[in-house]
């Protein structure tokens, strides 16, 4: 519980929510789906900046990609008509993975990200399809890529007045493929190893590869190493075994109840095998 | 602070401390047919539709639903005129203690809004944050598509 919480604003415009971010005399905060805060016994926390009357709820085909506005529940991710391709196909995977139905449509696009926690599920998405943040100070506004935002914790890489307002997600034409693996105890259970995949080919060879783990590391992280090793070469099964593990070398592996270091590190090479065979499966003609 | 809201057709203006959660405002207003299970989103006992959307009550702010329309499960129906969901429920033994029934119905109802026509798969996806310690989850997936293939909602 939120002990000392005070004030409640709604404001109806971006302006508006930063300055309220931005104030000294009071510490307030961004609430999204509040799946997170209304859990935290944050002290510090005296106002809530609800964010849900600025129009930040939707799902647009840019046509060079989608521009989803960051108050989206994950559930309208999950069911959205208008993501299609490899991206819309990894997006609904990943999503469709997140807690139960009730969750999904409280948590939001923007606090699954800046939110992270080791087992997020959309983040790593997000990196294996080369997202892109923006992130807005009232009016002033930065676009950063995904993969910087996680390089740090979000809530530290963002000055305390500025808001995620759109995650903005390339297309991929055609020779592309995705998966997304999710390993956990029980269905709904967070995942303690998670592997989102891209794979472009082009002329029968892999043009690009990413591979984004999710549950294994203290944030969602993508493997370069493996990726770079992976591309030019043809897709055989012997290629992805030995690209699982590449990938699952030089990680700081977590450990806690639901598995010991060294079980990850013997399932994620297989997870990272599997994701790959079913991304070339996905590759569209 | 003041919470105006509507509850199952009623407009209702209510005093709440800021940082209460909806699931509390809604049991010490009178409508106990909201549960707590766990209190930290993973029974679905607390379930309500807040502006159509099923949501845990134990993990919304009551301060979220200013201006929103909520529907608990005494806004479903009553026992002398039960909703074709719950008399599905009834009919089908998908009910025992009743503890998760609230939560559960309330997930079966927006889902029948949205596919009035719903899979097997439709419904176990809906009901997928509703536990039941009770009755297991085959007796209420029959009961749902038993209520959806009359034709009712
Ligand atoms: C029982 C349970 C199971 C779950 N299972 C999963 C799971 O399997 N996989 C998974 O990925 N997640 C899961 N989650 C969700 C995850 O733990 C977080 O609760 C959720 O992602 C937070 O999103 P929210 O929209 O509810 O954010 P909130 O609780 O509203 O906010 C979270 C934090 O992010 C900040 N914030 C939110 N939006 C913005 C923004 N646009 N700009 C700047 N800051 C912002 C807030 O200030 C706050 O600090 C689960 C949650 C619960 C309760
Ligand atoms: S009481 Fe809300 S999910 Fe259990
Ligand atoms: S009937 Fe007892 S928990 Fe479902």
């Amino acid at each position: 519980m939120l002990k000392n919480l005070t004030h409640v604003h709604r404001p109806s415009t971006i302006e508006e929510a930063c300055a309220l971010l931005a104030a000294q005399d009071r510490k307030n905060v961004a609430l999204a789906g509040g799946t997170f805060l209304a859990e935290s016994a944050d002290l510090t926390i005296q106002g809530l900046v609800d964010l849900s009357r600025l129009e930040l709820g939707y799902i647009r085909d840019t046509g060079t990609g989608y521009a989803i506005g960051a108050m989206t529940p994950v559930q309208d991710v999950f069911k959205s008509p208008v993501l299609q391709g490899p991206s819309g196909k990894l997006l609904k995977a990943a999503t469709g993975r997140i807690g139960s139905t009730l969750l999904r449509h409280a948590i939001t696009v923007g606090g699954n990200l800046v939110c992270v926690f080791p087992w997020s599920d959309l983040p790593p998405a997000l990196l294996a399809l080369d997202a892109e943040v923006q992130i807005r100070k009232g009016i002033p506004k930065r676009t950063v890529p995904v993969q910087t935002l996680l390089e740090r914790n979000p809530r530290d890489f963002l000055d305390r007045a500025e808001l995620v307002t759109e995650i903005i997600v390339p297309a991929f034409g055609p020779g592309t493929g995705t998966s997304f693996t999710k390993f956990a105890k029980t269905a709904n259970d967070y995942g303690l190893a998670t592997v989102a995949v891209r794979l472009t080919l082009r002329q029968g060879l892999i043009r690009e590869a990413r591979l984004a783990i999710s549950g294994a590391t203290k944030r969602p992280v993508r493997r370069p190493a493996a990726e770079a090793w992976l591309e030019g070469l043809a897709p055989t099964p012997a290629l992805f075994a030995e690209a699982g593990v590449r990938a699952a070398q030089d990680l700081d592996l977590t450990q806690d109840f639901r598995a010991s270091k060294e079980y990850r590190s013997e399932i994620l090479p297989v997870l990272v095998r599997r994701g790959l065979e079913e991304a070339l499966r996905q590759v569209t003609a | 602070m003041k919470l105006t809201l509507t509850i199952n057709g009623k407009l209702r203006s209510i005093e709440i401390a800021p940082n209460v959660m909806l699931l509390d405002v809604l049991r010490a207003a009178g409508y106990k047919g909201v549960k707590k299970g766990c209190g930290e989103g993973s029974c679905g006992a607390c379930a309500v539709l807040i502006d159509g959307r099923p949501r845990n009550s134990c993990l919304t702010f009551a301060a979220q639903c200013e201006g929103s329309e909520v529907l608990t499960v005494e806004g479903l129906g009553t026992p002398e005129n039960p909703h074709p969901l719950q008399d599905a429920f009834v009919r089908h033994g998908a009910t025992q203690c009743g503890y998760c029934n609230p939560g559960s119905l309330i997930a079966a109802k927006s889902l029948l809004d949205h596919t009035p026509a719903p899979t097997w798969e439709d419904v176990k996806e809906a009901l997928d944050g509703n536990l039941c310690r009770c009755t297991g989850y085959v007796k209420r997936i029959e009961a749902v598509l038993d209520a959806a293939s009359l034709g009712k909602k």
